[in-house]
């Protein structure tokens, strides 16, 4: 079942630019879906249409079941969000901006305010002033904020932005075992392909304002394997796999139809005397996929 | 309703949580002892002569009251509209501009409930603040004169020169202050609506200020003796009406009626400005 419903959103700027034409996809319960796109693809119109903070002209966003368009505060109950870069009142310490925040969502409930804090590792700087948190903090209290209280579904836009490599593991742990233990669906918008990649079970692609791109992440699809032959005789070993019902780019990578295994291949070569200086399996990577969707 | 006043009281930590605020208190204490400096030492002679010439004893009039009257009318006519203006300029616009607001409203709360907290946030400021110069000012009178001794309440703009007893006194000067503080909830509510259009929160303060100051020399210039209802400031000085002797109710009723008129429309109309604009940096 869809739990975030994304119908035909086009929006456009008052510049005249068009933001979004006609972008539509769902979220099904439990998954973690992937927002793809360069910088002003449309990933946070998106976002910001299924927060209520952006109207778009056509279309809609329902959240299990509920129109964000036509009942923006029932809708959000059901999710926790960060949208854009988090900003928190300084002033204030980390437990008085969730306390600040969650009165808006009309609960407050301390035990679990502590353990949401202790889940995300700030449980001993939350009486500290949020003008006092590094950047890593900040995110980490805008992930609180977005688990406050229990959703349903998190929409997180950007989360791993300015994080280093070691924040960006625990954060991508953390997500994964959100979703193992609470069932949590995900809409992650993120320029990092291969955390999407490690992350997402599902992609969608934007490119200036159209979807490209709705499925399965690539590289999870194992039903085409494909192989990197390395061998000066290319030209031969592909007329060979030509023979034999595969196909062989110029490049040497080899894409094998179902009936046929990699050792199937190899002792063809072998038997037609191709040299093999290299064989193995390529799993074509989110990069190598989103490159070719958009054309870079 | 518990839910709307944990949502008020929220946002009212939230903005006495912040140093400006009592920065702003402090500011205020410091300009009422220069204003009592100065007028202790070179106002009160000319004050003496106004009391006397209506034919009162000067010392049973200078008391605590008089001190604070003169006191309050001064601070809140020089630095109340700033201050004011400066805190509700800032309410919407500046989180707009920090970003606070995407995260607000990335709450479940409409958009409506959220400015109808800030803006009576800063209506509750408003009287907060202008009950803190009314009480220091007095405070600052008792620690002078001492208690008791008469009240002469004078405000030649609205005609009043009036003297009363230390308790009828007492009982004015409070009714006063609470008008007072009511009618300031103008200047707020103007740098509210302000505040909600997509403009940087200084832009909003100025504006405020400037349309407060022209509207004000506008009331005092004497082409405009048949629009004075035309202007905000002509009703917002019926506050001193209420010092009056014999107070024109209905009058003072028919401004304050402008005014609630006023004030809502102004929210309503930030509302409604606010609720059409999209939040994306």
């Amino acid at each position: 079942m869809a739990l975030i419903e994304v119908k035909s959103l086009t929006k456009r700027w008052h510049t005249d630019r068009l933001a979004l034409d006609c972008v539509g996809f769902e979220v099904k319960q439990g998954e973690i879906v992937g927002l793809l796109g360069h910088n002003g693809a449309g990933k946070s119109t998106v976002m910001g249409i299924m927060l209520g903070m952006v109207r778009p002209d056509q279309g809609e966003v329902r959240i299990g079941g509920v129109s964000v368009q036509q009942d923006r505060p029932k809708a959000l109950a059901q999710i926790g969000a960060i949208y854009e870069a988090a900003s928190f009142y300084d002033y204030l310490t980390g437990w008085q901006n969730l306390r600040a925040l969650c009165s808006l969502s009309g609960w407050w409930d301390e035990k679990e305010v502590r353990r949401v804090l202790r889940l995300v590792n700030l449980h001993d700087r939350a009486n500290a002033k949020a003008g006092t948190y590094s950047h890593g903090m900040r995110q980490r209290l805008a992930l609180a904020q977005a688990l406050l209280p229990r959703p349903k579904c998190l929409l997180l836009d950007e989360p791993t932005d300015g994080l280093d490599p070691e924040g960006i593991r625990e954060f991508r742990e953390l997500i994964l075992r959100l979703r193992a233990e609470h069932g949590l669906t995900i809409l992650l918008n993120s320029h990092l392909l291969a955390e999407v990649e490690l992350m997402c079970d599902r992609c969608v692609i934007l490119k200036a304002g159209s979807k490209l791109y709705e499925g399965p992440v690539p590289s999870r699809q194992e039903n085409k394997p494909i192989f990197q032959l390395q061998s000066p005789d290319i030209a031969k070993a592909r007329d060979i796999a030509s023979r034999i019902g595969a196909s062989m780019s110029r490049e040497g990578m080899v894409e094998l139809p179902p009936h046929l295994l990699g050792s199937d291949i190899v002792r063809h070569f072998v038997e037609g005397g191709i040299r093999i200086d290299g064989w193995q399996q390529h799993r074509r990577t989110l990069e190598e996929f989103y490159l070719e969707q958009t054309g870079l | 309703m518990s839910l709307f006043f944990s949502q008020l009281r929220a946002e009212i930590l939230k903005l006495f949580a912040r140093k400006r605020t009592f920065i702003g208190f402090g500011a205020f204490l410091l300009l009422e002892i220069v204003i009592l400096f100065l007028f202790q030492t070179k106002g009160v002679n000319r004050f003496k002569s106004l009391i006397v010439q209506q034919g009162e004893a000067f010392e049973k009039y200078y008391s605590a009251l008089t001190i604070a009257h003169i006191v309050l009318g001064a601070a809140v006519f020089l630095l109340g509209g700033i201050y004011l203006a400066l805190v509700a300029g800032d309410i919407v616009a500046k989180e707009s501009e920090d970003g606070h607001m995407r995260l607000l409203l990335a709450r479940p709360v409409s958009r409506f409930r959220l400015l109808l907290v800030k803006y009576l946030t800063c209506a509750l400021y408003t009287i907060a603040l202008v009950q803190f110069i009314t009480w220091s000012a007095f405070l600052m009178g008792l620690f002078i004169k001492g208690w008791g001794g008469g009240y002469f309440a004078y405000s030649p703009e609205a005609g009043i020169a009036a003297f009363y007893d230390w308790s009828e006194g007492l009982g004015k000067y409070t009714t006063a202050s609470l008008c007072l503080s009511f009618a300031m909830i103008t200047v707020s509510s103007v740098a509210f609506f302000l505040s909600c259009l997509p403009i940087k929160p200084a832009a909003a303060t100025i504006t405020a200020l400037s349309y407060v100051l022209i509207d004000m020399i506008l009331r005092n210039m004497g082409f405009m003796e048949d629009y004075r209802h035309l202007l905000l400031t002509h009703h917002m000085a019926a506050w001193a009406k209420t010092l009056a002797v014999d107070p024109q109710w209905a009058v003072i009723l028919r401004s304050f009626t402008v005014l609630v008129g006023v004030n809502t429309s102004l929210f309503l109309a930030g509302v409604v400005v606010f609720d059409s604009r999209d939040l994306k940096s």
